[in-house]
């Protein structure tokens, strides 16, 4: 397979993906702070939203204030936000095309079909419907690609390479979700914490995860910090977590078995170690310098991954 | 083709075909009367009514959507504007005999076209014997010298030529342009094939067509005959200037139905003398390439600096005979309008053979008598500049005005050597479904053929791309200008 193609097909993978929690997470932040407990100023959860996805700076670069009308634009329809939902589907669009040959016809034409519903998403229907409404079609149309990833293609590299760029962009997406909201309960005043307040925040990083009814049934119990950050990080056997897809990602790598340079500067290698520190790690461990621990599996993460641009799928 | 029967209509579409008289018709001949090998379309034809026909067609048109064959016109990165290249319902058909002789003719031509590029970077025997003036060649912009003493894999330089041909008001087949570089539009024939099978299927039935599906077939077993010694089980690509081109579908498509790679430059490398493309897993080693990248843009290197399309480096590769291009660089030089007038004289040189297919007589600018008879006859023929395609550039003289006319004469004669001037061939037209008006009118046709030069291999694509003239009374049929096509078949014995 050409290094071009299989470049688009990892960046397909991770385009989708982001464009999900991306959704998700500005829909659950922004209605779930409608009738919060702990009366936080609106401009705390927008906040959270331009802090997770990283867009803060390129906000402020365009807008003076931070409004509901604005940041929910910037963050969904906005052309010019090279990082916004409507953006991040265009790259999914582009990707698929480059690769075209190696995709389905019935992956392409779901993709298409994605690409042209938010292409005639107006503004004004923004409005009207509201997020909620929006992110629940990207959310669906997300999972229709990915029922068509599973279960249209052939499980050779086109796949694999695919699966690699979801689940080292899920793995991206969660860890960023639970800097953002680690940091956003430490700006809480301690006097207020506990309780529903501090329950409240809780629930909301688990349902931007998509992770709070599981959270329930796994731990009986409600959700705290330790639970929802170990649930998130380490379990082993839920598909939002980091250990989970850091798994799959080093199958894939294994999978695909590039020829690799052999050693600890491997991606072989490197995949494995990380997957293996998630493995045999215990949130006991980690809970006092979570956002630390995180970070820095972040800094891992993008450094496999430039590995793999910069060998393998380079052009 | 003289046979005929009187026909009945019964369909609207078809009742009131205004018959040109003065012009060649391939469906009707001068009495009006029905050509024997299309009797079997008409009756069919005569069963629709308007709206079955309007249904048809846009039954036919769904098709080309669904198959994706589009041409693109991108303004940014991600939204693209895409429409279909019109295609007419009404199949032209070539009867067995008459396309025998053509394929005879096509073949006869390319292989002396080949013979004479060898010739012109080589010993260069027919400039030395005057039989095509040394200038004349050497001033084509197309004329390369890197290809001076360069001898590709079987001896053949032209691998894919796209003769154009007329029928003439006089029955005779006439060549218009010989493509020797890299011509286009196959895509179109099979996918033209595809969508007539779906909507016409009961009518196939009736004939005995030559297929055009296996063109993919021998275009790949072309370009494995002409693939290095060196390689064993030879790697062979497509190179496209990348998706933007407004023929990357048909790249895409060729690629995709020979079941090679479809690649860009910048998937490309040359590392000592051998070109690589790089994989998932790592460089591997190339062996044909299929280009669709023009001359000027192959290797920045050798011809255009400021080329990002090409691969640098790719000519020195070539030069040593580790990789072949299909069509070799430098082919251009046979194909310029004012070499043209030179191609019987060439098939005689080389062959020893009298040419099959006629020429249509040519004035070059750059001979004193010609250039005189052009000047004062300018009303009468269609001035061409000699290395221009598409039908850009084009004076017709009957239908200009005496300041067109005049400032021609001006450009003549400031660059003689880049203008000639035909007769006004008058196309044959054929019958086709103008959708404004619900029904056939006659329009003018020619017909773009495909050939393939392997080593010690020919092949002629059994069919073509009949090209027509939408506007009516336009003589241009290039799909820039307002051209449509129609399935071209090509009957058995």
């Amino acid at each position: 397979m050409l290094s071009r193609i299989g470049n688009s097909l990892f960046w397909l993978g991770r385009y989708i993906e982001r464009a999900e929690h991306i959704a998700r997470y500005t829909k659950v932040q922004y209605v779930s702070s409608l009738d919060a407990p702990y009366a936080q100023g609106r401009e705390f959860v927008l906040e959270s939203i331009l802090d997770m996805i990283g867009i803060s700076y390129q906000y402020y670069a365009s807008y003076s204030q931070l409004t509901d009308e604005d940041v929910l634009f910037f963050v969904t329809l906005d052309e010019n936000n090279p990082l916004s939902i409507h953006s991040t589907i265009g790259y999914i669009r582009e990707n698929a095309r480059g690769a075209r040959d190696s995709i389905s016809l019935e992956l392409w034409e779901a993709i298409n079909r994605f690409y042209h519903s938010m292409n005639n998403y107006t503004v004004v229907k923004l409005h009207n419907e509201g997020i909620h409404e929006f992110s629940q079609k990207v959310e669906e149309n997300s999972s229709v690609l990915k029922g068509c990833i599973d279960n249209t293609l052939m499980r050779n590299e086109a796949w694999m390479l695919i699966c690699l760029g979801i689940h080292m962009e899920r793995a991206i997406q969660v860890a960023r979700i639970l800097i953002t909201k680690v940091k956003d309960i430490e700006k809480i005043d301690p006097a207020k914490l506990g309780g529903p307040v501090e329950n409240y925040q809780w629930t909301t990083l688990l349902k931007g995860a998509e992770s709070f009814d599981m959270n329930k049934r796994h731990y009986k119990a409600n959700p705290n910090r330790r639970n929802s950050l170990e649930f998130l990080m380490f379990n082993q056997a839920f598909p939002k977590s980091i250990a989970y897809n850091l798994d799959v990602v080093h199958k894939n790598i294994q999978q695909i078995a590039f020829h690799d340079e052999k050693g600890s500067n491997s991606l072989d290698f490197m995949a494995g170690k990380l997957a293996g520190q998630f493995k045999y790690t215990t949130i006991e461990e980690t809970e006092k310098q979570v956002t630390e621990f995180l970070t820095s599996t972040l800094d891992k993460i993008n450094q496999m991954a430039n590995k793999l641009l910069e060998k393998h799928l380079i052009y | 083709m003289t046979q005929s029967t009187q026909h009945q209509f019964t369909s609207d579409v078809l009742t009131n075909y205004p018959l040109n008289l003065a012009l060649l018709d391939e469906v009707f001949n001068k009495e009006g009367k029905v050509n024997t090998h299309y009797t079997k379309v008409l009756d069919q034809f005569s069963c629709y009514s308007v709206e079955d026909f309007k249904e048809l067609n846009e039954h036919a048109k769904l098709s080309f959507f669904n198959q994706g064959v589009t041409f693109a016109v991108y303004s940014d990165k991600s939204k693209g504007v895409e429409r279909i290249f019109p295609f007419d319902l009404f199949p032209r058909i070539i009867p067995a005999a008459e396309w025998q002789r053509l394929e005879e003719g096509i073949i006869q031509r390319n292989m002396a076209i080949n013979w004479f590029i060898h010739d012109i970077y080589h010993e260069k025997l027919i400039l030395k014997d005057g039989v095509v003036p040394a200038e004349l060649i050497f001033s084509s912009k197309h004329y390369t010298k890197a290809m001076l003493g360069m001898k590709p894999v079987g001896n053949i330089y032209n691998h894919i030529s796209g003769t154009d041909l007329i029928k003439h008001s006089d029955g005779q087949y006439y060549v218009l342009e010989d493509n020797v570089r890299t011509p286009s539009g196959v895509s179109y024939v099979l996918s033209n094939r595809e969508a007539m099978k779906k909507t016409l299927s009961g009518l196939f039935r009736k004939y005995n067509i030559r297929s055009v599906q296996d063109y993919p077939q021998h275009l790949l077993s072309m370009m494995q005959s002409v693939a290095p010694e060196s390689a064993d089980n030879p790697n062979c690509v497509v190179l496209t200037p990348g998706m933007y081109n407004s023929a990357y579908y048909e790249h895409s498509f060729l690629a995709h139905n020979m079941g090679i790679p479809l690649v860009e430059g910048r998937d490309l490398f040359v590392d000592k003398n051998f070109v690589y493309m790089k994989t998932i897993y790592g460089p591997k080693r190339v062996d044909v390439i299929y280009r669709r990248i023009d001359d000027d843009f192959i290797d920045p290197l050798v011809f255009r600096p400021d080329s990002v399309l090409g691969i640098p480096g790719i000519m020195a590769a070539y030069r040593e005979g580790n990789v072949t291009l299909i069509n070799a660089p430098g082919t251009g030089a046979a194909d310029d309008k004012a070499v043209y007038s030179y191609v019987p004289a060439i098939i005689k040189y080389y062959l020893n053979e009298e040419p099959i297919l006629n020429n249509v007589h040519t004035y070059r600018c750059e001979l004193e008598t010609d250039y005189k008879y052009v000047m004062e006859h300018m009303e009468e023929l269609v001035i061409k500049p000699v290395d221009e395609s598409g039908g850009y550039g084009i004076l017709i003289g009957s239908r200009s005005t005496k300041e067109e006319r005049d400032e021609f004469k001006r450009i003549i004669t400031a660059n003689r050597r880049k203008y000639i001037a035909q007769p006004v061939m008058s196309l044959s037209v054929h019958a086709t479904f103008i959708e404004e008006e619900n029904v056939f009118e006659p329009r003018h046709i020619d017909l773009r053929t495909y050939a393939l030069l392997g080593k010690d291999k020919q092949f002629v694509l059994k069919g073509g791309l009949s090209r027509v003239a939408l506007r009516k009374g336009s003589l241009i049929v290039n799909s820039s200008q307002g051209g449509g096509s129609k399935d071209t078949w090509v009957l058995e014995e």
